[in-house]
């Protein structure tokens, strides 16, 4: 029996089913490994099948398998379906394995089949409905108010931020409205660098967590709305301290597919999207840092999907954390490309808590066979996670953005 | 939706616990199928036990019920071995995972089926040989085959997968020293010297009833630990290579060569398995190419040992060469000789050589074959695909010794086409029909290869078969429908 497309109603998997098909469930995907001479890597890197082991929820494999089940009409859709989709956190960890021609399609298509649940309202997670209903009308997943969204600065300071500068500050959704000190030092830390910034009310979600979703038809008035904000400013381009910003403004917003969705939304261009550590990495190799004081700690340093395999900013982090006087960077074993994820992304911390604080708290347990006794990272949002784990696990260890590690010692030269 | 009853349901539940099964459609899909051109078909649940008692309990309640057993890991056999011909109950035995001991004096270790070839690896590279505390040298290794590296080493293992020490040590189910089996009537029991002592270290001088776990596809019991012999890494690794003008030339070579047992693998292809992808459909090979090429993965203890080899195997060539052989020279690239030396590779062991394009479909006629009938076969072969339109994909690999080797032809094709698959399935099914009467067997063979081995068999060994299969298995309940005999 040959897997013939039939069920053409499901129109954005069934436009990418010539890749989907190019699965042959091999299952490279469902296992971490690299081959080397005198040892190699070997450990479980899908949080989703780390938890739940079926196979339909291990790598990519299973994924493909039920979209080549729904389009060849051997299955129908069902909660279960849902379950299976909704809790991938989109940490692409299968596609660092994967060897075929799929490979660069599977967040796209594991994001189509999220948004293929919305036609069908069967199981999809009471908590992203809920964020889902009022987004359009606050500009952000955590159902607050839009007009508080600069709330995390001073008064005095969201009353004199200027017209015009040469960046802006995107602080996100979390940063802005849950992890504020993220968003200050960030503040603090680009004044202190002298660079020409502003930040604006005008920030909506920047859609990450609608594309993840796969809630195309709500994204699309968010990323027209964010991408008109540099000409309104007169800015060059973003600044971001989020991960799942930086992926979203520098891939999404930019490129065709696979990677992007300029198909969709057409393309933002001319405007540049920096993540802060780039700029602090790049000042620090123009010899424009220089360090007020020392840091003596021993850090481990988590590496988030959105920052790390989505957009392969793997070393950056690394070499500012390297340039922190007094600080020594440990790894864990599961570090870059093939690194663990918070849990966090995907919907699944709205959708399924449990299992989100689950999956970072074997993060932290990892980050605590370091020897470290700080975990780092440079994501408000997994910052937030792994936070969470560390508080219900009672760990000893510390959670620092980089940004707050690097702003109280660092000035421009 | 749901299939099975909730009656079993709710057994297996009590079994495993609710976490570990399920009867859901979305859970029990990606278990219906492999790369191959089985036909799809769904199981009726998945459980997933932990412990060698829940297999028991699982298979009381399966015999009292009549319901089928598939045991599975990883399927990546490329036989649609674990897909349920008769629905049934898909035991996923991954959670059982453990290594449970590494003996660096004795050389073996102990695995239970869930035990992959990346954690395995990286757990031999860690362990020395080494005697009283004293170490010999750096890091183990079994025989690492060409598949994905989460596959499962035991089940690789018991369906006489083939490894890259072949050429010296014969197939992996050669290197087994012990197992214990969960028979299909629930009865657990230990082979080899594990049923009288701790030490898991040989079979022999027993009487080899590990045969009857042996190449038996899962039909006969579920074994739940495998005693296997591991090799110290040798520290010095070469790849050589020569290209031929045409089967015949390439197999003179490879007779030649292993003739001395000096290489750990020797390994030839044709044309369109050296491509990335394999051509699909058939496309003509360039006139002015080699029709085949070869690779020889050489290890030693020091450098002036692998010299020698290196000597031997150019004086090989040069007499080959002399008395009218045509072999050409060539290089492999150097991520291909990464690929062959730094094992289990995950270049090799992934899919993208074979299927890149072509609607994810894959399956071969994978069979052992006297080394004599490779030339006569490959042409044979050769005239079957490309009257299917497929691409004569090829490989040899001798198995230690002048006695055996594969033959095997590597097939893409495009499951979304129902034209694509019965090409293939035809195409193969025939390459197996014109091979047998030359002393090929298929191994990790679907359906339709045992029936074709079936027909041509000796009475008495179909004869033996059914009875055995019906002294263990009286109710048929594990994985039916395989051996083409019930």
């Amino acid at each position: 029996m040959a897997l013939v497309l039939k069920n053409t109603d499901l129109k954005e998997l069934a436009q990418l089913y010539d890749r989907i098909s190019m699965c042959t469930q091999c299952g490279n995907c469902k296992y971490g490994y690299e081959y080397g001479s005198t040892e190699n890597f070997a450990a479980m890197i899908c949080p989703q099948g780390d938890k739940y082991q079926f196979e339909a929820y291990r790598g990519s494999k299973g994924k493909a398998a039920l979209a080549k089940g729904l389009l060849s009409g051997m299955i129908q859709w069902s909660e279960k379906t849902t379950h299976v989709i909704y809790t991938c956190i989109g940490c692409g960890a299968c596609v660092e394995m994967c060897e075929t021609d799929i490979k660069d399609y599977l967040l796209r298509i594991f994001e189509a089949l999220k948004g293929e649940a919305w036609k069908f309202n069967m199981g999809i997670p009471e908590g992203v409905k809920k964020w889902s209903s009022t987004i359009g009308v606050n500009k952000n997943p955590y159902m607050e108010k839009h007009e508080d969204r600069l709330n995390w600065l001073p008064a005095s300071v969201r009353d004199s931020l200027p017209k015009k500068a040469e960046y802006i500050y995107f602080a996100g959704c979390t940063a802005s409205y849950r992890q504020k000190n993220i968003a200050l030092a960030t503040f603090k830390l680009l004044q202190k660098l002298k660079i020409d910034f502003t930040v604006t009310p005008d920030e909506w979600c920047c859609a990450s967590p609608l594309l993840r979703t796969g809630q195309y038809n709500i994204a699309k008035e968010f990323i027209e709305h964010n991408r008109e904000l540099p000409e309104k400013y007169g800015a060059s381009g973003f600044i971001t301290t989020c991960a799942g910003c930086y992926r979203t403004l520098s891939i999404d917003y930019v490129k065709d597919p696979p990677e992007g969705y300029a198909d969709k939304f057409g393309k933002m261009e001319g405007v540049k999207v920096i993540h802060t550590i780039q700029l602090v990495e790049d000042m620090i190799n123009k010899g424009e840092i220089e360090f007020e004081g020392t840091f003596n700690n021993i850090v481990t340093y988590h590496d988030p999907c959105h920052l790390g395999r989505h957009a392969e900013v793997y070393e950056s982090p690394r070499n500012v954390l390297k340039a922190i006087p007094g600080l020594k960077l440990v790894e864990m074993y599961r570090n870059r490309k093939f690194s663990f994820c918070c849990g966090a992304g995907g919907g699944v911390r709205g959708g399924f808590p449990d299992y989100s604080v689950e999956t970072s708290m074997k993060r932290v347990k990892e980050a605590e066979t370091t020897g470290a006794s700080i975990i780092t990272c440079v994501c408000p949002f997994c910052w937030r996670n792994l936070n969470d784990a560390i508080d219900a696990l009672k760990s000893k260890m510390q959670m620092l953005d980089i940004v707050e590690i690097l702003e109280p010692i660092v000035k421009r030269k | 939706m749901a299939r099975g009853n909730r009656e079993v349901l709710a057994k297996l539940e009590q079994i495993v616990g609710p976490d570990y099964v399920s009867n859901e459609e979305a859970v029990l899909l990606p278990y219906s199928w492999d790369l191959t051109w089985a036909d799809p078909r769904l199981p009726d649940y998945v459980v997933m036990p932990k412990t060698v008692t829940e297999i028991q309990r699982v298979l009381r309640l399966a015999n009292h019920m009549r319901i089928p057993v598939i045991p599975y890991v990883n399927a990546t056999n490329i036989g649609g071995l674990c897909v349920p011909e008769e629905g049934g109950i898909v035991m996923d035995l991954k959670r059982m995972d453990k290594i449970i001991k590494i003996d660096p004096e004795t050389c073996y270790a102990i695995i239970e089926p869930g035990v992959s070839h990346a954690q395995l690896s990286a757990a031999l590279k860690a362990t020395n040989p080494q005697w009283e505390g004293y170490e010999f040298s750096k890091g183990f290794e079994f025989g690492w085959g060409v598949h994905p590296a989460s596959a499962s080493v035991l089940a690789m293992a018991i369906n006489h997968g083939i490894g890259h020490l072949n050429g010296r040590l014969g197939i992996n189910s050669q290197l087994i020293s012990s197992m214990e089996v969960v028979l299909p009537t629930a009865e657990v029991v230990k082979l080899g010297s594990c049923a009288f002592s701790d030490s898991w270290h040989s079979f022999l001088p027993l009487p080899r009833m590990d045969g009857l776990f042996l190449g038996w596809m899962g039909t006969t019991g579920i074994v739940t630990k495998l005693g296997i012999w591991i090799f110290p890494i040798r520290p010095y690794k070469d790849v050589l290579t020569i290209a031929a003008e045409t089967a015949y030339d390439m197999t003179r070579y490879m007779v030649h060569w292993r003739h001395y047992s000096l290489c750990d693998e020797v390994t030839a292809v044709s044309w369109w398995l050296a491509q990335i992808p394999i051509p699909y459909p058939y496309q003509e090979k360039p006139k002015d190419t080699p029709e085949w090429f070869s690779y020889t993965v050489i290890s030693g203890w020091s450098e002036e040992e692998l010299e020698y080899k290196r000597k031997m195997w150019k004086k090989v060539v040069a007499e080959e060469k002399a008395r009218g052989t045509k072999l050409i020279d060539f290089e492999y690239p150097p991520e291909a000789k990464r690929g062959r030396t730094e094992l289990p590779s995950r270049i090799i062991g992934s899919t993208k050589n074979y299927s890149k394009s072509c609607g994810g479909g894959l399956a071969w006629p994978g069979t052992f074959a006297p080394c004599k009938s490779w030339p006569i076969l490959y042409e044979k072969w050769k005239e079957i695909y490309i009257r299917h339109n497929l691409s004569p994909a090829v490989r040899f690999t001798d198995f230690q010794g002048a006695h055996y080797g594969m033959l095997r032809l590597m097939t893409p094709f495009d499951k979304r086409n129902p034209e694509s698959v019965k090409a293939a399935r035809d195409a193969m099914v025939e390459c197996i029909r014109a091979g047998i009467p030359l002393g090929m067997l298929p191994y990790k063979p679907p359906v339709e290869y045992m029936n074709e081995l079936n027909a041509a068999a000796d009475a008495g060994y179909v004869y033996l078969m059914t009875k055995i299969k019906d002294m263990l298995d009286p109710n048929n309940i594990m994985n039916p429908g395989k051996l083409g005999i019930r």
